[in-house]
């Protein structure tokens, strides 16, 4: 059935046709054509001119101060917000892998907050977390007194990157968790009572046992996780617009500010980014984890 | 004696353990609770400084508001997400199937460059390519359609989906298909008498997976639409909460539906299926 290759071949291109055509036509022209605008002064206006402007969009952004600012707290967001899902998805898995009651409910019901849409979630968060009459201030000023003074958790730059994080790693921390569960059902129990034979610590026996049995899971959760969340647009967009991130930043300058060649410029910039990351994980991250 | 204190000892361990468990849940629940619980609440009470729990006085307005599109365009956003969502999602599993079929089973030169291509979208986010998206629909003359966020949405979806796909062509054996050739089926009888039903489980998960990128999309519902009746939920309702007069109950309970065929879509694969979605590197 191997050798077959000629005839697969004409068969392959009929098939693929559809993907490839698709990837070529909204993928891969687009990122070319990013490369084209961000040598252009181009409005968003159509009926507007073009102007070639030559490197000045590369020049202008890598001098702004704004885009190297923004570039730190996405990086920051992102370092936060991996570590605290990662770490929390591993604890919560450790905690389930153990046979117990409404063991299934109990995951179905973590899996809530993956699960559900941006924009519904976003609206929860911005009533608990609202100044006047939230239930966030509410409990932790006059309640627990956790706080002094109600924090303005959408006016304020770093309240509001507090709460993005937050929100970041409450929302994602199931994907994680999932993963990690269903590797650590793979491992074999037998280990861990040699490791005890041993006189292991429960530490011991986590960083021997259990963190090398997870390591591809945890690579490739730590890899994509960070990818996603450095290109988060959405999430952050909707609950403030006092953190602004890099997806944030380029969409304000092509749609706000209406300059496209800017954008694309940072479009271009961001790949390069993620071009050496990709290259750098291609060997190591697996996509679907059930191989 | 030593075994009296070591039933104790199981017993605490018990207790420390459910109790673990039900602050892990209350803290993952919460927003969940406020949401549900203000949607039952009437306007006055749900912006109150001493914030209840629990309404005092229950109402299922905000419910009836929401469907009546004097009130509130609820059901034409619905609507809207729903029509994109479900073709973006059939179409992207169709087209996924085809693509990881060839793929995973045939031969052919350049192969390796396809995969290593697709692995390069997968990683790809779509923020890149917002502004030479915008040019190319509006190009195309589509700007401000429904058509354009399907196409993007079937774009965005495609990698995922032919590599979930893959995945489950890859276990179903050749033997299988040289006995279905040597009964006489070609190659595209096979893909839809034997691939196709073997694979079942792993094409629903890849169609709640297209379903919920689709209908979660905020950004290029936010650039491509601009006429409210094309709009689709997540930037309805944001539209909507910039308005000085929207009513928090109405936005909970806006929410609660809008979560709803999403979370069921999910449980109802989560049942019956083993080795979903979320037990891969799916994108989200």
């Amino acid at each position: 059935m191997k050798n077959r290759g000629k005839s697969d071949m004409k068969l392959a291109l009929v098939l693929l046709f559809p993907s490839v055509f698709l990837v070529l036509l909204l993928v891969a022209y687009p990122m070319i054509s990013n490369i084209r605008i961000s040598f252009f002064d181009l409005p968003i206006n159509p009926r507007l001119d073009a102007a070639f402007v030559g490197l000045k969009n590369y020049t202008d952004i890598l001098t702004d101060v704004e885009f190297i600012k923004s570039l730190g707290i996405t990086v920051l967001y992102m370092i936060l917000a991996v570590a605290g899902s990662t770490a929390l998805g591993l604890a919560v898995a450790i905690f389930f892998n153990r046979p117990f009651k409404f063991r299934k409910a109990a995951r179905s019901l973590i899996i809530l907050s993956y699960v559900t849409p941006s924009i519904s979630l976003v609206f929860a968060w911005k009533y608990m977390f609202n100044n006047g009459y939230g239930v966030i201030n509410h409990l932790g000023v006059d309640v627990f007194h956790l706080f002094d003074k109600a924090p303005l958790w959408f006016d304020n730059p770093v309240s509001s990157f507090i709460l993005v994080v937050l929100f970041a790693i409450w929302r994602y921390f199931p994907y994680a968790f999932i993963s990690f569960l269903a590797i650590l059902q793979t491992v074999d129990s037998s280990l861990y009572e040699a490791a005890e034979i041993d006189g292991a610590s429960t530490w011991e026996k986590f960083r021997n046992v259990t963190i090398p049995a997870i390591m591809p899971v945890l690579i490739t959760i730590i890899t994509l996780r960070s990818i996603w969340l450095f290109y988060m647009f959405t999430d952050v967009y909707l609950l403030t617009n006092k953190v602004n991130i890099i997806g944030i930043y380029l969409y304000e300058t092509a749609f706000a500010f209406n300059d496209l060649g800017k954008a694309a410029s940072i479009s271009v910039i961001l790949f390069i980014i993620l071009s050496i990351v990709i290259i750098a994980s291609r060997k190591r991250v697996k996509f679907n984890g059930n191989g | 004696m030593a075994m009296a204190s070591s039933k104790k000892n199981k017993a605490a361990r018990k207790i420390g353990f459910y109790t673990g468990l039900i602050a892990l849940l209350v803290v993952s629940l919460f927003p969940f609770f406020i949401m549900l619980m203000t949607s039952f609440k009437n306007s006055k009470e749900a912006v109150a400084t001493e914030p209840t729990f629990f309404p005092k006085h229950w109402t299922l307005q905000h419910y009836v508001d929401i469907f009546n599109p004097d009130i509130f365009p609820f059901l034409s956003y619905f609507k809207n997400s729903l029509t994109v969502a479900l073709t973006a999602a059939l179409l992207s599993v169709l087209i996924g199937i085809f693509g990881a079929y060839a793929l995973s089973k045939l031969n052919f030169i350049g192969k390796t460059t396809i995969n290593a291509s697709f692995y390069t979208v997968y990683m790809l986010s779509g923020i890149l390519l917002v502004v030479p998206l915008f040019k190319i629909i509006s190009g195309l003359g589509l700007y401000d359609t429904k058509t354009a966020l399907i196409i993007t949405m079937i774009v965005q979806t495609l990698p995922t989906s032919i590599f979930m796909l893959k995945s489950y062509f890859d276990t179903i054996p050749d033997d299988l298909e040289e006995a279905a050739m040597i009964d006489g089926l070609n190659r595209v009888q096979i893909i839809f008498y034997i691939i196709i039903p073997l694979a079942i489980s792993g094409i629903i998960s890849v169609f709640v997976y297209s379903f919920m990128v689709a209908w979660n999309d905020y950004l290029f519902a936010s650039i491509f639409l601009s006429d409210s009746a094309n709009f689709t939920l997540p930037i309805g309702l944001n539209a909507l909460f910039s308005t000085p007069d929207y009513i928090w109950g109405r936005m909970m309970a806006a929410s609660l539906i809008t979560a709803l065929p999403v979370v069921g879509m999910y449980a109802i694969s989560e049942h019956f299926i083993k080795g979903n979605m979320t037990e891969g590197g799916v994108k989200g």
